[in-house]
């Protein structure tokens, strides 16, 4: 399950991330195409998401200034009405009074039936009067219509009759006093002939005032309320004290215009707070209008569309990304493809030149060694005819037995040549049957020494009923020469090489050669057989031998194969046909 | 069987020769094409042994310059080059050749194969 995952998630993993074909890598263009990718899908998410984003920013910020300023405009608004409303409501009232002082004449005033006429007249035209009384300079209330019975009370104690000596008019704030009632006191001051002075006093309900105030329409984020300069609430607050506690926000400064500011509540809510010192023409009052406003409450509609914009930023920023990155992918995919193409024509064409620059090297050498060769031939088979038919030395088997071996190694060094000059041309596949156990033997001759004096063990395993194949002697002895070489090379002093061959199939051979030496690291095996890959230090490999031992196993139709595990060894397997087929060789001829 | 060598290089000529007349063959050799021309102009041949790379006259042109004085004449390259090809494609007809160092009863069996 989790490999068929795996595969699926590797089939759809571009092909350009996977990092794989490193020899290539010379060959590419580009070399970091991950790199590419990244700062491709960077570059456009930026320049599409960049404005996307900063003008949702600028919008948020215009919408939200635009927002509060409304706010903050309504609840001026707001403030600046009630103000106008509280004023005028004291403000009527006084008047009443100061046109009462005025025109009634103190005996009048003092004359209990006149004041409850005055009071209810008083009634009939403004309302909100509780009951009407005079009271002298000393104090005493002289004269008293209303429902209570408060005659003869001396007030000359409360705070409010001292305010009242000092000033013409005066308003109370809201206080319960004698009665346990919350009410307001206004006052007006005239003087009697003899030059003292009066107060003709009004007590005013609170709940008229209330009604004035609630006639405002605040909604369920906002509320209107009084308190006193001192910061005791008049009249209620759903959420700021009850009436006659401490406000729990701060007292705001004194203004005599209507203000409004952003603050922050006792419960760290952002509230709007809109206040009005109240004061009238003729007298000021102690109490501040106070329009509060819940900011969170209030900007209710705007957040949910803040939320929306938020969900539509969101998916567009998601779908950008996607179509960035699948768009990214693909092209790069694409141009990675093109350059891979590009790069293995390349690394292709490099190794054909490099294989006929090889060539024409090999064919020169050879060349030029036959002649010498033929020279040399010719000289030791004339020298042998001179031995053979002038019979004066036909008997002397040991000197034709010498000139037998320098014929033997011309005849193998024009094979060594012929094989060379073969390496870039296509040569005669010159077939003929090969005894494996023979041809193995005689390839270690060359070996021999090297491996007595380095202590090496060659262990050869020919099993003795393995048929002989029909192949070039040639190849395969150079196939192997190349292959013990390259094995004499990885091995240290004391190792030991294993050679072996058993039947592999009805008509086909392995071959495998081992060796316990130094190995190589599995990365570099799928190189190995490209020309000019060595793992030799330095100038010790030309990187050839492995490249034309392919080459030559090939020629003869079979197939090589390496394993190999660093500081255990290595094991080279060929598979050869027990009979090599004749119309392939004949077309490889003729095709050179 | 009368039979012509020519070859560039000089030891090697003199000693197939030798050779050749151990075994019974009458040979004439000569070092370049120009000689080669020359000695065919005064004497027939069966059989030329040609050596395809040589300086002046190369084989293939001797071969042909050989044949328009006796179009009977047979002839056997010899190459250091160990290809066939190079000669195939400059003559039809020669379709013996050698590569060096040869075996002297290879060449003696192609000698009596081409004079018939």
């Amino acid at each position: 399950m989790i490999d068929r995952i795996r595969r699926a998630f590797r089939s759809i993993w571009p092909e350009f991330y996977r990092q794989d074909k490193q020899h290539l890598d010379p060959y590419f263009t580009f070399t970091d195409y991950r790199k590419i990718w990244a700062i491709g899908i960077f570059v456009l998410v930026a320049t599409a998401l960049v404005p996307l984003l900063v003008i949702t920013i600028i919008h948020y910020q215009l919408l939200q200034e635009s927002v509060e300023s409304e706010l903050t405009l309504r609840a001026e608004r707001l403030a600046s009405n009630a103000r106008r409303a509280v004023t005028f409501f004291l403000e009527e009232r006084l008047d009443a009074l100061r046109f009462t002082v005025n025109e009634i004449a103190y005996g009048q005033l003092t004359d209990p039936d006149h004041l409850a006429e005055i009071l209810r007249n008083l009634k009939l035209g403004f309302g909100g009067l509780t009951d009407l009384s005079v009271i002298s300079h000393t104090g005493t209330q002289v004269a008293y219509a209303g429902p209570f019975n408060l005659e003869g009370r001396n007030y000359s104690n409360q705070r409010w009759f001292i305010e009242c000596q000092k000033h013409h008019f005066y308003v109370s704030e809201i206080f319960r006093g004698y009665r346990d009632i919350p009410h307001i006191i206004i006052a007006a001051k005239s003087f009697r002939p003899d030059g003292s002075f009066f107060l003709l006093r009004a007590t005013l309900e609170t709940e008229r005032l209330i009604q004035t105030l609630s006639t405002y329409e605040t909604g369920a984020h906002a509320e209107i309320f009084l308190i006193n300069r001192s910061g005791i609430v008049q009249t209620p607050s759903k959420y700021y004290g009850d009436i006659f506690q401490k406000i729990s926000l701060p007292v705001p400064a004194y203004s005599q215009r209507t203000q409004v500011a952003m603050a922050e509540d006792d419960q760290r809510r952002s509230i709007i707070l809109g206040y009005a010192y109240i004061s009238t023409q003729i007298a000021d009052s102690p109490f501040i209008l106070m329009v509060v406003k819940q900011k969170a409450g209030m900007m209710k509609v705007w957040q949910q569309l803040r939320s929306s914009i938020n969900w539509f930023v969101g998916l567009c920023t998601l779908t950008i990304l996607v179509v960035v990155i699948i768009t990214c992918t693909f092209i790069i995919n694409k141009l990675y493809l093109a350059d891979k193409s590009k790069a293995e024509t390349m690394a292709l064409m490099e190794q054909s030149n490099q294989l006929a620059s090889i060539g024409q090297l090999a064919a020169g050498v050879a060349h030029e060694i036959n002649n010498p060769l033929a020279l040399i031939n010719e000289t030791a088979g004339y020298v042998k005819d001179l031995f053979v038919l002038k019979e004066q030395f036909h008997q002397d088997d040991e000197l034709i037995g010498y000139i037998d071996d320098i014929l033997d190694a011309v005849e193998r060094c024009g094979t060594i040549t012929s094989q060379l000059l073969g390496f870039a041309r296509k040569f005669e596949v010159k077939i003929q049957k090969v005894s494996l156990k023979e041809i193995i033997s005689d390839v270690l001759v060359f070996h021999n020494k090297e491996a007595a004096y380095r202590s090496i063990q060659v262990h050869v395993e020919v099993p003795e009923d393995i048929p002989a194949i029909e192949t070039d002697r040639g190849k395969l002895q150079q196939v192997l020469v190349n292959l013990v070489n390259n094995a004499f090379q990885a091995v240290d002093n004391g190792c030991i090489l294993d050679i072996a061959a058993s039947s592999a199939g009805v008509d086909k051979v392995r071959i495998t050669i081992s060796d316990n030496g130094c190995g190589m690291p599995e990365e570099t095996l799928p190189k190995i057989f490209e020309p000019f890959f060595s793992t030799k230090e330095g100038d010790k490999g030309t990187g050839l031998g492995l490249a034309i031992t392919y080459g030559l196993v090939k020629k003869l139709q079979g197939e090589i194969s390496v394993k190999s595990k660093v500081l255990e060894g290595t094991t080279f397997t060929i598979t050869l046909p027990t009979r090599i087929q004749k119309e392939i060789s004949e077309n490889e001829g003729s095709t050179g | 069987m009368k039979v012509l060598l020519v070859d560039d290089e000089r030891k090697f000529a003199a000693m197939l020769a030798k050779r050749l007349v151990l075994r019974g063959i009458d040979i004439d050799y000569v070092y370049t094409g120009e000689e080669a021309i020359v000695k065919a102009g005064t004497q027939r041949y069966d059989v030329a042994i040609l050596d395809v790379k040589m300086p002046g006259i190369g084989g293939i042109e001797l071969e042909r310059k050989l044949k328009e004085l006796d179009p009977c004449l047979k002839t056997i390259f010899l190459t250091g080059h160990g290809s066939k090809t190079d000669f195939e494609a400059g003559s039809a007809e020669a379709t013996c050749y050698l590569a060096k160092p040869i075996q002297i009863d290879e060449l003696l069996t192609i000698l009596r194969e081409v004079a018939g």
